[in-house]
């Protein structure tokens, strides 16, 4: 079990190392002078000023070189400062990742709330109508642009119905994003849920504890769904990360004060230093979290020890 | 009688979903390809008809903040979403493809590096991908298709990977290879005509997922640009007048809703058919 933790943790340092690595790179990626593109609209951008940026950047420097200290500095913790407000990019994000977390664990218990028992009931009544019902939700839901289903969110329970406010950070403001990615990733854990309990109830022991005269209930609750939530468990690890991909557009919509609503407005700004420190702390939530899901996994699953 | 009918095969059923799939498809693609002709007004004429008019027969889908045609716009939505979503899925599946055939017939070394960088990416969203690099290649239709296919490239090569390592042990590349055939012959010859099939498959699957990161920069204003009819482009203006003119922001949404719909009960069809396995457990 150590050695499956460490080689985890090991393999989850290097990708991040990596990221850091690519976001240093993609800086080159911008067209012509990344400087000329910040300041375009600057009306105090003079060649002075843009050289002065330049060497605060570090683009003054060759490739290797300005890609090696940008290392340096994000390992240490400095991802540098704003173009705009000059300001540490480290503490905008930092600030703002709480409640990035927080929206995105609401959204997946929702998530998991609404598809865990979808795909039971998808499974335990295969081939009839609770089951086609279920798909068709599954489907739909994979189709429909969670920003979209936002707006109908906001329109029907915020405009229409009064409920609930329409945008800011608060636990009340929390609601309608949440079930927006809520609603839209249920689909996928319905699906992997249904999948992962048909596969249970095919098992010998299923057959087995029904041959004993065990309660159907009994045999599904606790023979067939706990073995099922260890398999469902690899998927939350995944649904997670696209969760927090989906996010950074939601919390636009709904003028949540998280990290993704910080990049977009640095994208649009074109503020490099903040895009870049993004990548990096997005990368790494993503990475940690996956790779806390692993070794979770491998305390929940005995045969992934032996791996 | 009744065994000899049992002993024929059966030809597999059409599903109704697919032919749903289709059937949407059609009319969607035919749409967009023929809207100069079916488009009653140009999509970017302002004044067309009263601003944010609702629904009426002058206006099909009624009209927008500047009084252009709703129903023309979002016609000619059709043909950029589409064209986004074709580009990116042929560019990031060649990509994707070269790179997980690369990773299967390379070599160790070759196998080994190739995986370890796909599963990376491939850990990543590809929306947070297709973000990341328009955030520097900066916003516009070129620089949008571009991030949404290099997003795609580690999907497609982790499923061509996918595919031709399990034809690689197969006994007909076994006997290629004793016959002194190249692997650059080998892929092309033999292995390309078998996964062939499974990988336009999947594209149709990525297709879905491209119109939606496509839509979902232009939202975010990162993608296509105003005036440009592009679906998530009319969303985002749309949503200043969420309350005044609801149907601003209905159908350029069901649009997208309608034409990722079709593409992936298609994708879920053919998958099933060419995964007879899978279909037993889903």
């Amino acid at each position: 079990m150590l050695l499956l933790i460490l080689k985890r943790v090991l393999t989850a340092f290097a990708t991040v190392l990596a990221v850091i690595v690519l976001s240093g790179i993609l800086i080159h990626l911008v067209p012509g002078d990344p400087v000329t593109a910040m300041m375009a609209q600057s009306v105090t951008a003079t060649p002075e000023v843009m050289a002065a940026m330049r060497a605060r950047l570090g683009l003054d420097l060759p490739v290797w070189q300005q890609v090696a200290l940008y290392t340096g500095h994000v390992l240490q913790g400095d991802l540098g400062m704003t173009i705009r407000g000059n300001e540490p990019v480290a503490r905008l994000l930092l600030q703002r990742l709480p409640n990035t977390f927080a929206l995105a664990v609401s959204g997946l218990g929702v998530a998991l709330a609404l598809g865990i028992p979808l795909g039971f009931l998808a499974a335990i009544k295969r081939g009839r109508l609770a089951d086609t019902i279920v798909m068709v939700i599954a489907v739909l839901g994979v189709s429909v642009p969670a920003f979209w289903l936002g707006l109908i969110l906001i329109q029907l329970f915020a405009l229409k119905l009064g409920w609930l406010p329409v945008a800011g950070s608060g636990w009340r403001n929390i609601l309608l994003p949440a079930l927006t990615l809520g609603l839209t990733y249920c689909a996928l854990v319905a699906r992997m849920t249904r999948s992962a309990l048909i596969e249970v109830l095919s098992e010998d022991y299923i057959r087995t504890a029904r041959a004993r005269g065990l309660k159907e209930h009994r045999v599904l609750l606790v023979h067939a769904l706990r073995p099922a939530l260890i398999s469902i468990v690899t998927v939350v690890g995944l649904v997670f990360a696209y969760l927090l991909g989906g996010q950074v557009i939601i919390e636009n919509v709904f003028s949540w004060n998280g990290i993704g609503r910080l990049a977009v407005q640095a994208m649009l700004e074109r503020d490099y230093p903040m895009i870049q420190g993004f990548i990096v702390v997005f990368a790494t939530s993503v990475v940690v979290v996956s790779m806390l899901i692993d070794i979770l996994y491998g305390f929940l699953d005995p045969r992934m020890r032996q791996r | 009688m009744t065994v000899l009918s049992q002993t024929v095969p059966r030809r597999p059923r059409v599903s109704p979903t697919v032919l749903l799939g289709l059937g949407l498809a059609t009319i969607i693609v035919l749409a967009s390809l023929l809207a100069p002709m079916l488009a009653p007004f140009d999509p970017l004429r302002m004044a067309a008809g009263p601003r944010l008019a609702a629904p009426s027969l002058a206006h099909l889908f009624g009209t927008d903040e500047f009084g252009r045609d709703l129903f023309s716009r979002v016609l000619a939505g059709g043909r950029l979403s589409l064209g986004i979503g074709i580009s990116a899925v042929v560019s990031g599946l060649l990509v994707g493809g070269v790179v997980g055939l690369a990773a299967a017939f390379g070599g160790r070394l070759t196998e080994a590096v190739l995986l370890r960088v796909i599963d990376v990416l491939y850990s990543f969203p590809d929306t947070l991908i297709a973000l990341a690099l328009v955030a520097f290649l900066g916003p516009g239709i070129e620089n949008a298709t571009l991030a949404i296919a290099i997003s795609l490239v580690p999907f497609y090569a982790r499923v061509t990977y996918g595919l031709a390592a399990a034809e690689r042990s197969k006994p007909y590349i076994e006997a290629a290879r004793l016959a002194g055939i190249r692997s650059g012959r080998l892929v092309r010859v033999h292995v390309m005509p078998n996964i062939g099939q499974s990988l336009v498959v999947m594209a149709t699957l990525g297709f879905s997922s491209a119109i939606l990161s496509a839509a979902g920069l232009s939202f975010l204003g990162l993608g296509v640009q105003p005036p440009s009819p592009e679906w998530g482009a009319i969303l985002a203006s749309g949503r200043n007048y969420i309350t005044k003119a609801p149907w601003i922001l209905i159908f350029p949404g069901l649009a997208i809703c309608l034409t990722v719909l079709s593409f992936n009960l298609i994708g879920d069809s053919l998958r099933d058919l060419a995964d007879p396995r899978r279909k037993a457990r889903s």
